[in-house]
This record gives structure tokens, sequence and C-alpha cells, in this order.
């Protein structure tokens, strides 16, 4: 399985690339190729998820989950992989809902800032899943610049663990409160 | 700006979120713990450097490590309120008061004992091995995995009979173990094998304990006409630091059998180890010269007849032979397992090979500057068993022989064998990270959604 898993990475990653791609010319030009990108990112959304799906899935095939679990870089492979997914499902649903002005005023700014994020995580997911297969990249050596180094389990004191909820919840409650408003106004 | 707009935002709380986790990764688990045998050193890896030499008739090993400062006392009595109190020893990290002398160790093969080349000293920690959270309960030392009927039970030993033959076909590890007290003062090293457990040469020790049970006293103190001191004072050895020329060990030359009616007085320390002579196949290995510490660092050169006459206990090495050799040191007062290891070197006698062992006529090698620099590491708990399981994504590699240095840095073992000490919290705390950061991104989805009205949304909106 270890093989398929390296073929299929490709797909979400190329997805994944593609639509931050899209986004950012989307959001920052005008003319013919923005407009295609704004009006083609959502086919691209949709099948990244797809090949992400699969190809994770594929992913927790490779080893048997107690080695998977037991290995600080899978461990972190499977965060930062579930993380990108997350980052892309958001961008999915916010342009599926919005359509076509999903790239209107702020709102293109609220998808550039998810497809940065999402690109700097899967981007390290693709990073460790080379430490896996033994294929280091130098990518790792600025995130060990930054403070991490890979081979290290990324996990969260529990009160941050608690405050990311927080946040989450706040997020939620604060956009709830704000659509009731425009609801009554 | 319009009030839907503003929930845009609220896109900001992602990388805040990631940002504080960012920040704080890593903290909240990883503790010493001694109640789990759990200490971990502040240098995870350190350099080491050595040097192999050999002549027609005897091999030459020059280690070199750091060390802020020599360690060699090891356990002590110290006179209390009319009773002998031992100090130091064993225990998880370094021992406070200094009590624990600094080593030097040498795994040696030649081929006879799978594996050993390509992962090491790993092979020799079983299942059940003493100082682990998970350790025995009976003293369990270093063992080869051949020796047992099943390799995740330690008690399963093969039966006498088969660890006879194991030895006679040279499925054993050859031990050289350097004592900085324990062996050192005489000039001597231990000589040790490892088997189904780790052994001591046949002959003599190059220590026995000081201790009489039945008096409940020492054996041996200082003589004070050769040492001008009946004992050590507590307060003149911070950190169980001696001058240079103070006598600090009990030998043939420096004690006498306890005097129980001579006045001591409360803080009076005295070795609770007597160096004696090695005998027999036990004092095959010598120190050259002198082991000496300098300058933050330890340069000990051990020595030893190339074919000792002991192929049941020692490696008989031979010009243009090919081996395997793996290191270990104790310093800043740690026993145990609480020490640093290297993965394994070639060892060529004349040949090419990680580590050449240069051939010199003479009595002495002159040695140059070409020294061998390796890697030494902090292995925490990982063993034998663990590695061959399913729990180890590498388990594969190792049934297909891949040498652990093709997939592990010294650097990543040693973070590796820290992370498996805490496993299960690891585990557990990694998972609640990633959730929390999912559920974070399901928040923001549903607070951004308000900035991202459907069409119907947008046109009632617009309408009002």
């Amino acid at each position: 399985m270890s093989g398929i898993h390296h073929m299929l990475v490709h797909f979400p990653l190329g997805f994944w690339t593609l639509a931050s791609l899209m986004i950012l010319v989307g959001s920052f030009s005008n003319g013919r190729l923005a407009e295609i990108s704004r009006e083609a990112v959502l086919p691209v959304l949709v099948l990244s998820l797809l090949a992400a799906a699969i190809t994770i899935a594929s992913g927790f095939l490779v080893w048997p989950v107690e080695a998977a679990l037991s290995s600080p870089l899978a461990r972190n492979h499977i965060l930062t992989a579930l993380w990108s997914l997350g980052v892309f499902v958001m961008l999915t649903i916010l342009v599926w809902r919005a359509g076509s002005n999903a790239f209107d005023g702020v709102r293109r700014l609220v998808l550039v800032v998810l497809a940065l994020t999402g690109m700097s995580i899967f981007a390290t997911t693709g990073t460790i899943g080379g430490h896996l297969v033994g294929a280091t990249t130098e990518f790792s050596e600025v995130l060990k610049l930054f403070g991490w180094d890979v081979y290290n389990t990324f996990y969260v004191p529990i009160w941050v663990v608690a405050l990311l909820v927080l946040i989450g919840l706040m997020c939620a409650v604060a956009g709830l409160l704000s659509r009731r408003s425009n609801s009554t106004t | 700006m319009e009030r839907k707009n503003r929930a845009a935002w609220l896109v900001l709380g992602l990388p805040l979120a990631l940002g504080l986790a960012w920040i704080t990764h890593g903290n909240g688990v990883i503790q010493n713990d001694p109640d789990r045998n759990i200490s971990i050193p502040d240098e995870l890896t350190i350099p080491m450097q050595v040097q192999a030499a050999f002549n027609e008739t005897h091999v030459y090993f020059r280690y070199r490590w750091p060390a802020n400062r020599p360690h060699v006392l090891h356990d002590v009595l110290v006179y209390q309120d009319g009773e002998w109190i031992k100090k130091g020893g064993g225990m998880p990290g370094p021992n406070p008061e200094g009590f624990h002398e600094d080593r030097v160790a040498m795994m040696l093969d030649d081929g006879s004992v799978p594996g050993f080349s390509r992962y090491g000293g790993y092979i020799a920690i079983g299942a059940g091995v003493a100082g682990f959270t998970s350790e025995a309960p009976e003293e369990v030392t270093k063992s080869l995995p051949g020796t047992r009927i099943d390799v995740t039970d330690w008690a399963s030993v093969k039966s006498p009979e088969t660890l006879q033959a194991q030895r006679q076909a040279g499925y054993f590890l050859d031990l050289w173990h350097w004592r900085g007290h324990r062996s050192n003062p005489l000039n001597l090293s231990d000589d040790q094998w490892i088997g189904e457990k780790r052994g001591g040469d046949s002959g003599t020790s190059p220590y026995t304990t000081n201790w009489d049970k039945e008096a409940n006293a020492p054996k041996w103190m200082f003589n004070p006409e050769t040492t001008g001191q009946y004992a050590l004072r507590l307060d003149e050895i911070p950190d169980a630091q001696v001058g240079p020329d103070s006598p600090y060990y009990l030998s043939d030359n420096t004690a006498v059998a306890f005097d129980p009616d001579h006045e001591w007085k409360n803080g009076d320390v005295i070795p609770r180890r007597y160096i004696r002579q090695t005998e027999g196949s036990r004092s095959d290995i010598k120190v050259q010269s002198k082991a000496t510490w300098k300058d933050g660092y330890w340069d000990v050169t051990l020595y030893r007849q190339l074919d000792t006459g002991a192929p049941t206990e020692d490696k008989i090495l031979e010009n243009q032979g090919l081996y395997s050799a793996a290191f270990a040191i104790h310093r800043n007062a740690t026993g145990g397992r609480w020490h640093l290891v290297s993965l394994p070197v070639s060892l060529g006698m004349g040949r090419e090979a990680d580590l050449q062992a240069v051939a010199f006529s003479g009595e002495q090698p002159e040695w140059g500057n070409n020294w061998k620099e390796v890697t030494l590491f902090y292995p925490g708990q990982v063993n034998w068993p663990l590695l061959i399981s399913q729990a180890h994504a590498g388990a594969e590699d190792i049934e297909m022989g891949t040498p652990v240095q093709a997939r592990h840095s010294e650097r990543q073992l040693a973070i590796y064998g820290i992370e498996m000490e805490f496993n299960d919290e690891i585990i557990s705390q990694w998972r609640l990270t990633l959730i929390a950061g999912l559920l974070t991104m399901f928040g923001l989805t549903i607070g951004l959604l308000s900035a991202f009205p459907t069409r119907s949304t947008r046109q009632k909106g617009e309408r009002s």
C-alpha cells in the first residue's frame, strides 16, 4: 500500500496547489485568467477533497495503526494531513456557498488567508511524508529554524487545547450572532 | 463596512489558533519522573572521538569524550551518628551528590552476532531490562535476543546446553568496560561479555564490595600510614570531587582492615568498593599509561592482546579482520541505562572501515589526529522486542536487514527514545491537539458562513 499511497498523494497535492494558485490569481488580478480561476476553483476544490479522502485512507493502510500511532513522524504526518483537509473543506464550503461572489470584497481575503494556511500545512505534510520514506528536504530545516523539529510529535498542552476549542466556539457564536443581526436588519 | 463583512475577519482566528499551537507545542508532557525511572539528560547528543591501533600482539583503543568534571568516586559509606550509610549507586539520572563513577564501554563483535553490525546495542536491550519503566521484578541486564525462547519474555532463557553451544559458536558480544573508580585506579578495565546476560569474564573482577554484613560496618578503611587519612571528609569533596593527588580509593596499597575502635566522626567517608588486581580472563584489558581528565575531556586508552586465548569470552582479533564496535559512556554521575551510546561502526584491522585500526611496530602506538568522530546519543526506552514488533514502523526494514543508519540519525533516535518514554501520554495529547485543530476549523467555518451568504440570502439582505 505504501507505493499506492505515494502515487495517490500527488492528486490532492496537485489539486490543492492548483486551487490555491487559482484563489491567489482570482483574488489579486483581473482579466480572463482571473475570471476563469474564480469560476473553476470550486470543481478543483471538490476534486481535491475526493482525492484527499482516498489518499488519506490509503495512508492509514501503509502501516499497522499501532505503528503509525507510535511513530512521531507518522503522527505528525496524520495531523498535518487531516488539518490540510480541514482547511480545504472550509474553502470548499465557503466557495460552494457563495458561488462566484466568494471573491467579492473582503471575502477574497478570507480565501487568501485560508489558501496560504492550507498551502503551508500541506507542504509540511509532504515534507514529513518525505522523511517517512527517507527522502528529507530543506523545508524541514526551515520548520526547525522556526521552532519545530519534525521528529518531535506536534502536540500542545491541555490549556491550549481548550483555548483552540474556545477560539472555534467564539468564532461560531460571533458568526451566528452576525447572521441573526443581518437577518433582522 | 457592512456588518456581514465584519464576520470575514473571523478568518484570522485560524492563524491565531495555529500560531498559538506553534509556540506552545511540545510542552506539558515530557518531564523527569523518577518514580517511572525517567530522567532525560540536558544534552541528547555529544561527540566522541576514537582511535585504534595494533601491533603483532596487542590492540589499542583510545577514547576521548567531553565531561564537565571527572567522577572518580563511586558509591561510598558515610558515617552518621554511629552508622555507616550508603550513598551513591544507580538511580534515574545523575546522582545528586555526584557519587557515581564515569565509564566508557565498548561492545565488540566479529560477525557472529546477527544484527549487531546493523543495530548495535539495540539488539542487547531485551524485555524487562533494568531501568526501564516496565523493568522486570528482578534485575535483568543486557542480553542477546537469541538467548530467549520468546524475546518478549525476559524469563524465557534457553537451556544451559543451548547457551553453551551458542557461546562456543561465538554468539556473544565482547564488552570492554572501563570504570572510573572500580577499575581505573589500578590502571585496569573490566572485561565482560553479553550473552544471556551481561557477565564478567572468568577470573577475578577489579573490585569487591567493602561491607561486612555481620559487623554492619566496612571491611576496610584508608591506611593512615600510606594515605595520611582514615577516611575522606564529606564536606571536603563537594560533588564527589577529589583533588588530583588525594587518595580516594581502597586497594592493597591504600587500605587496611577497618578499625571499629577508631573515633569516627560524622561526615567521614569510606569508599564502598575495594579495588584489586584482576586475574584470569577478566584481567585481559588494561589502561595504557594513565587515563586523564583535562580541560573538560576524558582521554582513556585501553589495550589487550589480539588473541587472549579465551575465544568464548573475548572476540579474537586478527590483522585484516573486519569487526563491529559500539561505544557508550556514563558521565555526570549517571549510572544504569542513563548513558549515552553510539550506533555501530565497522572496525578494520589494518583495512578500510569506519574505524581503521592502524598497524604499527613497537611497544606503543603513536597517535596522530586520525580520530573517528562518533556521535553518542541518549537512547531512551527502546528495546529490541519493540523494534521488531508491529508497533515499530521499521520492523519490516529490520527484517530485511536495513541498517539503522539508513533510516535514523542519532538525534532522531534520541528524540524517539524520549518520546517512547511518554508514548501513551503523547498519543493522547496529540489526539486532543488534532481534534482541537479540527474543531477550531469547524467553529470558524460556521462563523464565516454569514460572510459568505448564498445567493438567495444575499438578495434578501440587499432588499433589506
